[in-house]
């Protein structure tokens, strides 16, 4: 028997909500409020249950029972409740979410002066380590996930740009940096969502274990097409370089020490005079850095109807770096087009062009590996003799053969003059990468989801480069270079979803699904000398000899099969476990498969009577717990062919030869790390503070390491073998509050804190410790019980006050003295003057310093006033120690300038100083030879990372303009820090992603003052 | 190519031949810093660019065992010499059945390459065999192919025992290599039996075995003036020493010479020319000639033509001239030449007679007289043995500037290294008893492999 029931849906403030659906649970029979939030419906006799749902309001189920009127009031909804989580191979609401996520909107990193996501990502997460590791312009940040987690392998988490693995690290083969993630435009990026702990990152396998970064690009929404305008143009110039002696500090210091010899000798450093008669007196910052110019535009439009949504956008962006030369140009098209046919089928596709241009004259001196190159500008601009000019006084360059001529000076200077490097030498990558992917969905039923993903991902690098004659590289005939590498790759994924809810308060997500990956790579070029006039200067022109440059072959394929299994109880309770099968083909037959799994659960207590009841209840709104445990791996740098021993073809006399080049491993396996995450996440006073806490540790087994062989072993490498452990453990905070929030001005914060502790266990059996080199020199020792990348240095104690020389500390414990003025063989004194064996860095190093950030994070403020916003970005970094080797490079007493600091020296006998008495030709007293711990300082550092005032023209008058919106803001970045650190930036890393050589500053640039003012403009 | 085919043609064993001297070639040794060392220890070059990485420390004696020099020529020397075992185990395991008849002079070329390597090694990393008559501690004898983990730890062997293993090794290459070699590159570039006699000479001469070095050179020089091998490839001096150091120089004067090619060049500051020459012929004037050393000798002449192989017209300073192509620096590198054998000759007979000894007057003029044609020796020239064997010493000093001769020399003599001063900085005089006379063993060696230490 029918009855009609009737009612009124309000929202919690008793105001009506039109619209709203009022329907029979069970069926397909409803109703909809009126205006005034009033309903009728005729409900059958068997009805139970009314369901009354609105959009962004939770909805509620009313029993019906014997009612004939049912007034309801429905709670907006939790925003948490609502919001998606971006996870491997698909989406998941937020609160059931029992993975260890952080997500990133692309909002917050859009705008930021840097050309690529993930040197904006510092600070924004906790667990997320980014370090700028210099100044040159689209160099890859250090970006650790939750520590360093190997050894020999790349560290670098995994980038996912929609479904496709994308090419990350340096991929120029020249002296202008070339990060792969500046193909994405920051503009385009909706989010970027981490992936931390095994739950999140098992599901990729062989590739989790470094953590994994999916990144959504931007896609239409439903309605009126909207066009968008970014813009920005900004300044960067360098800041807190090092403070150099002038001419006549130089000349006074350097004649010192020649009269400091043992046989007294007369000044040999004379000024010379310059074109205006005045003596030269040359900054050679002038000569290095410049303030560079940037700017950047971005259009995007994107729409779409019911069926159909599309995204276009365009970018262009132009930034010089505060190197001259250094400079960074991107032209992008990003397209992608979303389409439903019916409701079984939808398609859709999604492109992305993008055109880099990194250029640079100059060796940065600040790549890796650079560090002691003789052009390395950084390097160049602190140690060239002040009291010299780039040029001759009748303008042409300051030469003498391939070095800088000496003027006055009666000694040679042994390094180039940059200036006709910078004027005439090119050295630049281009890069032209497609990213793109096509998709089919059916839902054949609507549980059930069926996808297929084909992407590819293709990045050519074009390498050119060219090396005047005049000096430097090329010199006397000049060089030019030219190759190109192809990176090319392909993933197919195809998945099969289930989602159902049985009982009302059972929910299943059942994931299945099958991947393959292939990537290729080739590369050829030449590389010419001998110029034969000098007007050419590119690789077409004339040249007398011909070799190859960069010859590069190898693929690999990587075939998978995977599958996830979510369950909630009445969102109370959470399971989750993962499963994937990977197959590589760098291993060697039956070693090639390995599995990955990881289970998680979630129990959100705020759900539970006992805890809603509770007094707490009244302070804490939400709480819930989580944990999970599992595995993944990584196989990022283990070479193609790894597991086969080779011979390679050479030459000799121009006949080929052939040598034995590989002793591989055909036991080689990827290395895992064991993952365990535990956490709860939080909300007080009605969501007024929310934060998340989790304590995680990471067991690397099976690390990969290049088994040192003892040299007269004669072995052509050092054979890859899965043999090391170690561990990263530690402990994450984030919190969000909202302290103010007023009709006019709102204030919210955001703070997140990491604490990570790496620890190496186990190394190989008879390799008691591993060391790294940072270009010549050795700064760094990995040993079991020790973390990684450990400052291994000659410990010094100061200066003995009674002689003016360097106290050094051997193995014994002992403390030696050197005198440079002294005889060979006498040099090293113990402090009663007898004789003491010498130095030697090879058994006097000792591991002294932990170069791993201890602790980091961020604290992110937001202030709005009416129409104008603040945003402040604080980041931090902690408990570690940096090697300063740029120190013992400007107090070096051969013919290189030296920091002002050395006007300090010792000078007679009674004299408390740091600095040692200057002797001419002294490079060991101050760390030049060898590493000492006098050159190590603590790198702690808090830094205003960003800084962004912005004002939003009000509605009315942006109507009267015709656009919907505009905001102008200005903005700065790194303005300022605080450090105890002596060079121009602590956060820096002569070895980029390196991890077994952290924490060294060896001739780096820092990193940039960046101002920006901007504009956005919605129609 | 995998390890397992490595061995199945012919062609392929011969280029693995080549392999092995592509390997002794590298610029950390033969291609270049072998003989840079061997000039920058002794007095005749100063050092003037101060920079570390251009054979600074050696040259002051001031060379640590984790320094690059002393680290990189170590492993260089020790991968040719694992190239040669390996090859010599892979012929053993099948390839002087593929190799037939040829077999045993490939075997030969290996163990010409090994002795050589080994022979490099004893004289920097070891104290010098007349200390303790080789007894002193050598070097890990390394015989067997290494092509996998597991084989750091090896005790080093005493120096006799190295000198041992390197004179069994020339004695089969000997009989094994080729008499003669008709292709006039390969005769300069790769070994047959006169470069193993050669190179016998000047073991022995280290040795201070004198009456073995005169058996030997014997085989390769008459007895008579004009000096040349009686069989054999026909060793002889050439006629102008100016001509031996250009280019691609096959002269029968030249015994064995490190080749370079434009694919295949020395490397980025490892050329003999990069050093020696001064910027005005495109070096970078890293040694120039100290004043106070060979190129002060009065009795050597002006008009000696090896004075034209010396340059002072650049900034006051002198340059050696020898290796002056310019970059990319493609001359070959000199390792023996004939001229050497005939004073290690000279030299051996002088000591072995109380009186000044007639063939040894003969051999040294032969060198003297052909680049100084107004200087002529005779019996009367010289006043004792002892001064006939200092003129022979001296000879050598002028005769093999640069190749990397004088330092040899010094340690085997037990000679000071003397002192030098370069731009107001002196390095002190080295006696044969310090530390600083030989090199360290490299850091890398005594961290990984336990049984040998410093």
């Amino acid at each position: 028997q029918n009855r009609v029931i009737t009612g009124k849906v309000t929202d919690e403030k008793g105001g009506p909500i039109p619209n709203a659906s009022v329907m029979i649970k069970g069926s397909n029979t409803g109703a909809t409020t009126n205006g005034e939030g009033a309903f009728s419906i005729t409900v059958p006799a068997s009805a139970k249950v009314l369901v009354i749902s609105s959009i962004g309001l939770s909805a509620a189920e009313v029993t019906i029972g014997n009612k004939t009127t049912i007034d309801v009031s429905l709670k907006s909804l939790d925003k948490e409740l609502q919001e998606v989580v971006v996870v491997g191979y698909g989406t998941q609401k937020k609160s059931s979410v029992t993975a260890n996520i952080v997500t990133v909107k692309g909002s917050a990193i859009a705008d930021k002066p840097a050309p690529s996501f993930d040197a904006s990502l510092g600070g924004r997460a906790a667990g997320v380590q980014i370090t700028i590791p210099n100044g040159v312009v689209n160099n890859p940040p250090v970006f650790r996930i939750r520590g360093t987690n190997s050894i020999n392998l790349s560290t670098y988490p995994l980038i996912v740009v929609d479904g496709v693995p994308t090419f990350t690290g340096d991929v120029s083969g020249t002296l202008a940096a070339s990060n792969a993630l500046a193909s994405i435009n920051p503009a385009d990026i909706e989010s970027m969502d981490i992936l931390k702990d095994a739950a999140a990152t098992a599901i990729y396998g062989s590739r989790g274990a470094n953590g994994v970064v999916l990144i959504t690009t931007k896609k239409g929404k439903r309605g009126k097409a909207k066009v968008v305008y970014d813009g920005w143009a900004g300044w960067t110039k360098p800041t807190r370089l090092w403070d150099m002696m002038n001419a006549d500090q130089y000349m006074e210091i350097k004649n010192e020490g020649l009269a400091n010899l043992a046989t007294p000798a007369a000044p040999r450093y004379l000024p010379t005079p310059g074109p205006d008669g005045q003596n030269i007196n040359t900054n050679w910052y002038d000569y290095a850095y410049r303030t560079g110019f940037s700017h950047s535009h971005n259009v995007s439009i994107s729409g779409g109807s019911d069926a159909t949504t599309f995204y276009f956008s365009a970018g262009l962006t132009d930034q010089q770096g505060m190197i001259l030369k250094n400079s960074f140009n991107r032209k992008n098209i990003r397209f992608n087009v979303d389409h439903r046919v019916n409701k079984v089928l939808s398609a859709g596709m999604n492109a992305n062009y993008s055109n880099e241009y990194n250029k640079a004259a100059a060796n940065s001196g600040s790549l890796p590996g650079a560090a002691f190159a003789s052009a390395g500008l950084a390097r160049l601009a602190l140690t060239l003799p002040p009291n010299i000019s780039p040029y001759k006084n009748d303008g042409s360059y300051n030469t003498n053969g391939n070095a800088i001529g000496p003027m006055n000076n009666k000694e040679t200077i042994g390094f180039w003059n940059p200036v006709p490097i910078i004027d005439n030498n090119y050295s630049n990558a281009e890069n032209d990468h497609i990213q793109g992917n096509v998709y089919v969905q059916l839902k054949p039923i609507p549980d059930v989801t069926l996808r297929t993903n084909y992407g590819i991902d293709y990045l050519n690098v074009d390498n050119r480069g060219f090396n005047t004659a005049l000096i430097g590289d090329g010199f006397p005939t000049g060089s030019s270079f030219g190759n190109l590498q192809k990176n090319k790759r392909w993933v197919w994924t195809t998945t099969a979803q289930y989602d159902h809810t049985f009982f009302d308060k059972h929910t299943v997500s059942l994931l299945a699904g099958t991947e393959q990956q292939r990537t290729t790579n080739e590369g050829y070029g030449l590389s010419r000398t001998q110029l034969s006039d000098p007007f050419y200067n590119n690789i077409q022109g004339g040249w007398l000899t011909n070799n190859t440059s960069g010859l590069a072959l190898g693929e690999n394929y990587l075939w998978s099969g995977f599958s996830r299994l979510n369950y909630d109880y009445d969102r109370k309770y959470f399971l989750s476990g993962s499963f994937r099968r990977d197959g590589y083909s760098a291993f060697a037959d039956g070693l090639e498969y390995g599995n990955f799994y990881s289970f998680s659960a979630g129990w959100d207590l705020a759900q539970e009577k006992f805890f809603a009841n509770s007094p707490l209840s009244r302070i804490v709104n939400a709480f819930k717990l989580r944990g999970s445990y599992g595995t993944s791996g990584n196989i990022s740098g283990i070479g193609n062919f790894a597991s086969n021993s080779f011979y390679s073809a050479g030459y000799y006399n121009g006949a080929a030869t052939l040598a034995f080049s590989q002793a591989g491993n055909p036991n080689l396996t990827w290395e895992t790390s064991k993952k365990t995450d535990i956490g709860f996440s939080f909300g007080l006073f009605n969501d007024l503070i929310t934060g998340e806490v989790a304590y995680y540790k990471n067991d690397v087994d099976g690390l990969l390491l290049n088994v040192p062989m003892a040299p007269s072993t004669g072995m052509p490498n050092n054979p890859l073998t899965n043999i090391g452990a170690m561990y990263n453990k530690g402990i994450e905070v984030t919190l969000n509050a909202s302290p103010v929030s007023t009709k006019d001005f709102r204030w919210t914060t955001s703070f997140n804190y990491t604490y990570n502790e790496n620890k190496v266990t186990t190394l190989a059996p008879g390799v008691p410790f591993i060391t790294s080199v940072t270009g010549l020199e050795t700064v760094n020792i990995t040993m079991p019980n020790y973390p990684i990348s450990y400052l291994y240095v000659i410990p010094t104690a100061g200066v003995n006050p009674a002689t003016g020389q360097r106290i050094f500390v051997n193995a014994k414990g002992e403390k030696v003295q050197y005198n440079h003025a002294a005889a060979v063989g006498a040099r090293y004194t113990y402090l009663d003057g007898t004789l003491a064996p010498a130095i030697d860095a090879g058994k006097d190093q000792v591991p002294m310093y932990n170069s791993i950030p201890r602790f980091y994070g961020g604290f992110d403020n937001n202030f709005n006033y009416k129409n104008f916003d603040l945003n402040v970005l604080v980041t931090y970094q902690g408990g570690f120690y940096v090697y300063n080797g740029t120190q013992a490079s400007i107090r070096d007493q051969r013919f290189w300038n030296s920091e002002t600091a050395v006007l300090r020296r010792w000078k007679k006998a009674g004299d408390v100083t740091d600095i040692p008495r200057v002797v001419y030709g002294d490079n060991v007293s101050n760390g030049s030879a060898n590493p000492i711990s006098e050159n190590v300082q603590k790198g702690d550092f808090i830094k205003l990372r960003n800084v962004a005032l912005g004002y939003s023209l009000p509605a009315k008058a942006a109507q009267k303009l015709g656009i919907a919106n505009a905001r102008f803001y200005v903005s700065g970045q790194n303005l300022g820090i605080i450090t105890k650190y002596k060079g121009p930036d602590p956060e820096v890393s002569s070895n980029g992603n390196g991890n077994g050589n952290q924490g060294v500053d060896r001739n780096s640039v820092g990193n940039a003052i960046t101002m920006t003012v901007g504009l956005t403009v919605g129609f | 190519l995998s390890d397992q085919t490595a061995f199945q043609t012919l062609d392929r064993i011969d280029a693995q031949v080549k392999g092995i001297y592509s390997a002794i070639k590298s610029g950390q040794m033969l291609g270049g810093r072998y003989f840079l060392y061997h000039d920058a220890r002794p007095e005749n070059f100063l050092s003037d660019d101060g920079n570390r990485v251009t054979i600074r420390a050696p040259w002051e004696f001031s060379l640590g065992s984790s320094d690059d020099e002393c680290r990189n020529l170590w492993a260089a020397a020790y991968t040719t010499i694992n190239r040669a075992n390996l090859f010599l185990d892979g012929m053993e395991a099948g390839g002087n059945t593929v190799a037939g008849a040829k077999a045993n002079e490939f075997n030969g070329e290996a163990k010409f390459l090994r002795a050589l390597s080994y022979f490099c090694l004893i004289q920097l990393y070891a104290r010098p065999y007349w200390d303790g008559n080789g007894s002193k501690r050598g070097l890990p004898l390394r015989l067997k192919g290494i092509n996998g983990p597991g084989f750091n730890e090896l005790a080093p062997v005493n120096v006799g025992e190295v000198y041992k293993q390197i004179l069994l090794d020339l004695d089969f290459a000997e009989t094994n290599l080729a008499t003669t070699v008709a292709d006039i590159t390969a005769r300069t570039t790769r070994a047959h039996r006169n470069t193993a006699i050669a190179l016998k000479t000047r073991v022995y001469l280290c040795m201070r075995d004198y009456p073995k070095v005169i058996t030997e050179a014997n085989k390769i020089v008459s007895a008579t003036a004009p000096f040349k091998a009686p069989s054999g490839v026909a060793h002889a001096l050439a006629a102008n020493i100016t001509s031996l150091f250009s280019g691609a120089s096959t002269d029968l004067e030249n015994i064995f010479s490190m080749p370079f090619t434009n694919n295949d060049a020395p490397g980025t500051q490892n050329q003999l020319g990069h050093y020696y020459r001064p910027a005005s012929s495109g070096g970078n004037a890293i040694f120039s000639l100290n004043p106070a050393g060979v190129i002060g000798d009065a009795t050597w002449t002006k008009t000696d033509d090896r004075r034209k192989l010396v340059d002072t017209a650049a900034n006051s300073k002198s340059y050696l001239k020898k290796f002056n192509g310019g970059a990319p620096w493609l001359d070959w590198a000199p390792v023996i030449r004939y001229s050497e054998v005939l004073l290690n000759l000279a030299e051996a007979s002088a000591r072995g007679n109380a009186a000044v000894d007639p063939k040894a007057v003969e051999l040294l003029n032969a060198v003297r007289n052909r680049s100084d044609k107004a200087t002529t020796y005779t019996v009367a020239s010289f006043a004792s043995a002892a001064d006939l064997i200092s003129a022979i010493l001296q000879e050598r000093n002028i005769e093999l500037l640069g190749e990397g001769s004088r330092g040899i020399d010094i340690l085997r003599l037990g000679l000071d290294f003397p002192t030098k001063t370069s731009g107001g900085f002196t390095v002190s005089a080295v006696p044969s008893t310090s530390a600083a006379y030989i090199w360290p063993i490299s850091s890398d060696e005594t961290r990984l492999n336990p049984l040998i230490s410093n």
